[in-house]
């Protein structure tokens, strides 16, 4: 009885051990299936989003990784939102022509606001054996205060610009708006 | 944690933590050489702009104008306090909608002599003008070029009061600057300047007037 009772077994275990013969596109139709399955159960949108977040929280080394990312980019944001609010208006750059005449200057160079004050890095240049010096510079739309420095030392305002009150550096100094030309 | 992950974490974290040090990197616009108490001083000053509203730029610039012409510290706080006094001075006039230029341009006038309340009253003017800015900027102007405070303060809030656009108050400033250059009286010629400016009243030019058309 035992005999035929584990030989019986054997046959069952055999049988149900015997590899299944399925068509060929059988796999490919069990992934289509689950694809839509899946696709149809996918949160989206902003629940996606969620889901996400919720996934990489169960592993910690990636949500550590996630939070020092989110930090970094609100940091950068929080920073250069700083830095730009008081020009938020003034982005737009518009082309303004600088002339000043002086024949006997050696170099002149125009400084304002608009390049940081930055003696040398916007020089004008003579455009003629008159004394005429010019150069256009693209310059921010909005009020800004500038001067012309001749030969890098003597500092005047602009003679056909408008005037910059009293200089409380005892320096003279012009004022520029600029308005925006696509308005 | 294996090994990949970690290195993983590592490059994340390296670079999040070189993005936020490149941040809070030295503002370039705020240049090292300079004395330390003036620099706190300074950040002080901007720290309480901020608080009140005002607009930073406008005094971060005169800070770096000063130090650009080599003025010394004590000096460059002193002039930058003072511009943050009279943008205060504006800002409580022109109100919270107004822009950085506007403010800007309105301390310069306060710094030129022109009282503030009269810089409220020029806005109120305005009405729904989309900029003060260049009408307080003339202000400023032929104030400096010797209009007494009142005339001045009467030709740009009659001409903002009769809409005049941008060009014409441009206009208007070219003419006072060319008159007083050939020698009129700065008051006689802004006020000339300003009817024949005015949108709405174009008196003629009056006879025997020093002042060109």
């Amino acid at each position: 009885m035992a005999e035929w009772g584990r030989t019986t077994l054997e046959m069952f275990v055999e049988e149900l051990q015997r590899p299944v013969r399925l068509d060929e596109s059988f796999d490919r139709r069990v992934m289509v299936k689950v694809r839509r399955l899946y696709a149809a159960q996918r949160p989206r949108g902003v629940r996606a989003v969620f889901a996400a977040i919720a996934g990489v929280s169960r592993r910690p080394a990636w949500a550590a990784a996630l939070a020092a990312s989110v930090v970094a980019v609100a940091s950068v944001g929080i920073f250069r939102a700083r830095a730009l609010q008081p020009n938020a208006g003034a982005t737009r750059l518009e082309p303004v022509t600088f002339v000043y005449v002086n024949k006997t200057a050696r170099s002149v160079s125009v400084v304002g606001d608009f390049n940081n004050w930055g003696v040398g890095d916007t020089a004008l240049v003579a455009t003629n054996h008159q004394g005429v010096w010019s150069v256009k510079a693209p310059v921010a739309t909005g009020l800004h205060r500038y001067a012309f420095v001749v030969d890098g030392k003597e500092w005047v305002a602009d003679p056909s610009a408008l005037r910059a009150p009293s200089d409380d550096f005892g320096l003279p100094s012009s004022m520029l708006v600029v308005e925006d030309a696509s308005k | 944690m294996s090994n990949r992950k970690m290195r993983g974490m590592m490059v994340v974290m390296a670079l999040a933590g070189s993005t936020v040090a490149s941040a809070n990197a030295q503002d370039p616009r705020m240049p090292l050489k300079i004395d330390a108490p003036s620099r706190a001083a300074i950040q002080a000053i901007l720290d309480s702009a901020a608080a009140q509203g005002l607009p930073e730029a406008p005094l971060r610039e005169k800070f770096l104008e000063g130090y650009s012409r080599g003025i010394e510290g004590p000096k460059i706080v002193a002039v930058v306090r003072a511009l943050a006094v009279d943008m205060a001075i504006a800002h409580r006039q022109l109100g919270a909608l107004a822009s950085s230029d506007e403010i800007k341009a309105a301390a310069s006038a306060v710094h030129a002599g022109v009282p503030a309340v009269e810089l409220g009253k020029i806005k109120k003017q305005g009405g729904l003008r989309h900029s003060l800015t260049l009408p307080f900027t003339v202000l400023t102007d032929i104030v400096t070029r010797g209009v007494p405070v009142g005339a001045a303060v009467n030709a740009v809030k009659s001409m903002v009061g009769a809409g005049a656009k941008d060009k014409e108050i441009t206009d208007f400033q070219r003419g006072v600057a060319g008159d007083i250059d050939k020698g009129a009286p700065p008051e006689a010629a802004a006020e000339t300047r300003a009817k024949s400016a005015t949108p709405e009243k174009k008196p003629e030019k009056p006879e025997g007037s020093q002042i060109d058309g």
